[in-house]
């Protein structure tokens, strides 16, 4: 339940902080699903991670600093670094609750809602292009507080209304776009429905079961395959929208080992086959198709329709378990099962429990984020320093380094070097900006279809940070940015000190005070110069480009 | 069989690059350390060099390296004597036939493809079994088995006409990293130029901010993402100070007149350069050599300015003797019908052609292989692209007969498995 370590606030917050209670009981009030929570997570992650730790005969490493904290929490829940301002009233901030505070802060922060949107956007589409309806969905689903099972249930089987939602069609008429002379890629939506949403990866179970995982018999793959094959982009409507056709009978498929001809109707994988009424020629319609529109018409039976009702439910294990991994990738930085599209009895959890008590806190939430995010973020296990961490550390000893996306990283440019306020969210880019994020996506994303998972360094990155004009205007003094405020100082080591908040959130230490005071006094003549420079070299640190 | 020697943490180390060379310096010293049994290996092989010039479309084979003056098929260009007694090329390559003692041709190539979308990709990937993942092109496979060399720059650059910048399409399942950097029109791609605002100084300056940041945070972590981050903007900067390499403003008259000004001409010259400063492999595309319609007429322009930069670039390695340790290869997707049709034309033929190669590991003044009197058929062995990739892995020092991809834990041949190197090409 939300709110109930508040207890031990000092006395001047008492008002607000009683305001506070009475607000989050009425939330509660008008939720009641979220009375079924995963309120004590925080407590089963520590104490089970404990016990492996002890296994292991190693010590948890350090708790991490305020400012590490507040970095870090701030990067993965509001998708930047924080303030100058920010991190100066966490780190004075004597409330012994703060960090609570600072994390409840942040999950109520409409900035919250779009670092998921961006977030699922990358993890679902792998960086595929970006399409306006698609960012509408998942922005409105995210401000919403959308339980995921609704979500994929919205994506399994889109709607072309109400008009909020029909762009989560996009994630399947994307996948269905030509490309070339080759083949619609049904095998590659259906195999991308299983890693995404089951953390099953079925490519290989597409021709035969496959080798050497016992679970992913080549049902399981044709199953899903009957349904989605059976889709094709509707070319009456401007929006992203899916047809389907009536689905009048069951799949064959043979092995290209063993050459035995199977039949399979819609099936979820791992789940039960459904049967396909049949119908009279003529009838197969609810509503009938149109040519001269182009209408495809919908029919009475409905694959998508079945996949979605039992595919994203709290019945179906591996669907919780699959956000359980995803989310716990997210906020730890390694999935508990790795690679994460790998779930399978052969490639056990490196915590099998621990994996088990995230699955149920998920389903226990009613499949919604905030609430499990929360209690990661509270965990100790998060809140762990990754100073310190050797290459051979335990997992989990340490805090571990996470890779910024593109995203991740041009919120955080413009929050350093900016006027000092957290950059304002506007629902539609304007033209210039847009053409930023493209090219901080097109410099700092993966290739399409490559999930962004490990921190990859990339020659076209390091071309972009060094010599970009984008890169460029950000360090040149202008309007109360960061530069110019340093520029206007002649005290070097308030430089060194604005600089290392606003850059690395952090205060600088004394070598680094020194360093840069040095710098600065050799440069006297061309001062505003050198104090671009400072900002590019912090801005391109390997401290500045990761979550640690 | 035998994994590729970056495995293990090496392989780690490189997957998290964009490309596997070594750097100089700072950012060598933060290498993992390579397993000392392969290491002498490594930089044994890794002074090995690749030019791979590739004639999109189709060069006709009768029209260049397999003449058949006087045939039913033969068109109307007369072979002439080269530089080796007894091996006669087109009259189209009057300057390359003075190069012939440095050259080794492949006459008997016979492959599986005769459609451009497929076969381009089918040849430059050697067209192995069907294993349901897609191969690396060569210039990727070759920069990931040579590993590092000491040039500080990257390993895999392509010169090419229209749009540059960085391609992964190459790379297949070894990882975008392994893609090449291409130069559109010879141009560096975005971002490569300096910044007008920042001087030299300035650069190295921010550099140095930026190695201190990064001492500073690499104390009590683990040097994995320091070291890396810190290579890429070490080849990032090398490449930016060796800007002079794509200025075509600095090459010398006689050299621009005697490669041709012509786009081709240009482009090799610019590839001459790329690997004397050390670039591992060069890819060097043509386009429109697709000659379906007035092959004779096409052929006699397209060839004449392939042989006057192929000649001046093969005379340049040789007399510098670059040539000992780059191995040159001239080729297209498939050859090109003897029969000529009614455009006078000739249409693709993978049954039937040529290639050329040179350089490092390949003998040097020979003809392999033969064709029937018509050029119709192979009359010799025929080689599929399977045997060229096991010869040119052995003349690059490579065993492609031992030395196995590891797919994610799937070993998978580097060749095709029923092919072979081919003895009478390589020293």
């Amino acid at each position: 339940m939300f709110g109930l370590q508040h207890h031990s606030a000092p006395c001047f917050a008492r008002p607000l902080r009683l305001l506070r209670v009475v607000l989050l009981l009425l939330l509660v009030w008008f939720r009641p699903i979220e009375i079924v929570t995963a309120d004590d997570l925080a407590q089963r992650i520590d104490s089970l991670l404990q016990q492996s730790l002890a296994v292991a005969q190693v010590a948890p490493g350090p708790v991490s600093s305020d400012a590490e904290f507040c970095r870090r929490v701030t990067l993965d829940l509001a998708g930047r670094i924080p303030t100058v301002a920010e991190l100066s009233k966490f780190l004075s901030d004597p409330d012994p609750q703060r960090r609570v505070v600072l994390v409840d802060r942040l999950l109520d922060s409409p900035e919250h809602s779009r670092r998921m949107a961006d977030l699922f956007h990358v993890m679902l589409m792998e960086r595929r292009g970006d399409h306006p309806e698609w960012t509408l969905f998942l922005r409105t689903s995210f401000a919403q507080q959308k339980p995921w099972d609704q979500l994929v249930r919205e994506i399994l089987d889109p709607q072309e209304a109400p008009e909020q939602i029909r762009g989560a069609a996009w994630f399947i008429t994307r996948r269905l776009e030509k490309v070339g002379q080759q083949e619609t890629d049904y095998p590659g939506l259906t195999r991308d429905i299983g890693r995404l949403f089951l953390g099953c990866d079925l490519q290989c179970a597409q021709c035969h079961d496959h080798l050497t995982i016992s679970d992913y018999r080549q049902i399981e793959f044709q199953g899903l395959y009957t349904v989605y094959r059976n889709t094709s982009i509707r070319t009456d409507v401007k929006f992203p929208a899916v047809a389907e056709k009536p689905l009048t009978k069951k799949t064959d498929f043979m092995s290209v080992f063993d050459k035995q001809p199977l039949l399979v109707g819609p099936r979820v994988p791992f789940g039960v086959e459904q049967e396909i009424p049949q119908f009279e020629s003529g009838q197969e319609f609810a509503v009938a198709p149109d040519r001269a529109k182009n209408f495809p018409g919908v029919p009475k039976f409905r694959g998508l329709q079945l996949i979605a009702q039992s595919l994203p439910a709290a019945t179906n294990r591996r669907f919780a378990e699959n956000l359980a991994n995803r989310l716990w990738f997210v906020m730890f930085g390694s999935g508990l099962v790795n690679p994460l599209d790998q779930l399978h009895d052969d490639n056990p959890a490196t915590h099998p429990e621990l994996l088990s008590a995230v699955a149920d806190a998920v389903t226990a939430a009613g499949f919604r984020l905030r609430p499990v995010l929360r209690e990661m973020a509270l965990s100790d296990a998060y809140q762990r320093s990754s100073c310190g961490a050797a290459a051979e550390a335990v997992l989990y000893q340490y805090g571990r380094e996470k890779r910024l996306s593109a995203e991740q990283l041009l919120a955080s440019v413009l929050t350093a070097c900016g006027a000092g306020a957290p950059t304002a969210i506007a629902d539609a880019a304007s033209e210039a900006e847009q053409k930023r994020a493209d090219a901080f996506v097109k410099a700092f994303g993966n290739i399409p279809g490559e999930p962004e998972l490990e921190f990859s360094p990339s020659l076209k990155a390091a071309l972009f940070v060094l010599n970009d004009p984008l890169m460029q205007e950000q360090i040149q003094p202008r309007g109360g940015n960061l530069a110019e405020r340093l520029a206007i100082s002649s005290d070097d080591t308030a430089v060194a000190d604005e600089l290392y908040r606003a850059v690395l959130s952090r205060v600088p230490e004394a070598e680094e005070v020194r360093f840069v005071c040095e710098y600065l006094a050799q440069r006297r003549e061309i001062r505003q110069q050198a104090i671009s420079n400072l900002i590019w070299g912090l801005l391109a640190s390997t401290e500045f480009c990761l979550n640690h | 069989m035998l994994q590729p020697h970056c495995q293990s943490d090496q392989h780690q180390f490189s997957r998290r690059r964009w490309l596997g060379t070594a750097a100089t310096g700072t950012a060598a010293a933060a290498l993992p350390l390579f397993d000392p049994a392969v290491h002498a290996t490594l930089l044994q092989r890794s002074a090995k060099q690749v030019l791979f010039i590739w004639l999109d479309g189709g060069i006709s084979q009768l029209e260049s390296w397999d003449p058949k003056p006087n045939t039913e098929f033969g068109g109307p260009f007369r072979a002439i004597p080269t530089s080796v007694p007894g091996i006669h090329l087109s009259e189209l390559l009057p300057q390359t036939a003075q190069q012939m003692q440095h050259l080794a041709i492949v006459r008997s190539l016979c492959t599986q493809d005769n459609a451009h979308s497929s076969g381009v990709d089918r040849i430059q990937r050697g067209d192995p079994q069907d294993r349901g993942v897609v191969y690396p092109y060569f210039g990727s496979a070759v920069t990931k088995l040579l590993g590092p060399n000491a040039s500080g720059l990257p390993p895999y650059v392509w010169i090419k006409p229209l749009s540059g910048g960085f391609m992964h399409k190459d790379a297949g399942f070894l990882g975008p990293q392994y893609g090449s950097l291409a130069f559109g029109d010879g141009k560096p791609p975005q971002n490569l130029l300096q910044h007008a605002d920042v001087s030299d100084r300035f650069l190295q300056e921010r550099m140095d901010i930026r190695a201190f940041a990064d001492r500073q945070y690499a104390r009590g972590r683990p040097a994995a993402s320091t070291a890396a981050n810190g290579f890429v903007y070490s080849m990032g900067l090398e490449l930016m100070q060796r800007r002079q390499l794509f200025d075509e403003s600095t090459f010398s008259s006689a050299d621009v007149q005697r490669y041709g000004t012509h786009d081709l001409g240009r482009h090799m010259l610019l590839a001459r350069r790329m690997l004397e400063a050390g670039v591992q492999f060069v890819k060097v595309n043509s386009y429109g050599w697709d000659t379906h319609g007035d092959n004779f007429n096409g052929s006699l322009s397209l060839v004449r300015r392939f042989d006057q930069p192929f000649a001046a670039l093969i005379s340049d390695l040789a007399e510098s003797g670059l040539l000992d340790q780059v191995l040159v290869i001239a080729m297209s997707e498939f050859g090109r019908t003897p029969r000529v049709n009614g455009h006078l034309g000739r249409d693709h033929w993978p049954e039937a052609w040529s290639l050329c190669m040179a350089g490092a590991g390949v003998r040097r003044g020979i003809a392999v292989g033969s064709t029937s009197d018509q050029g119709t058929w192979v009359t010799s062995e025929p080689y599929d692209i399977g045997h060229m990739f096991h010869t040119w892995f052995t003349a690059l020092g490579i065993n492609s007969r031992e030395v196995a991809w590891d797919n994610h834990g799937q070993p998978l041949p580097i060749a095709h498995e029923h092919c072979h190197p081919v003895a009478e090409l390589l020293v």
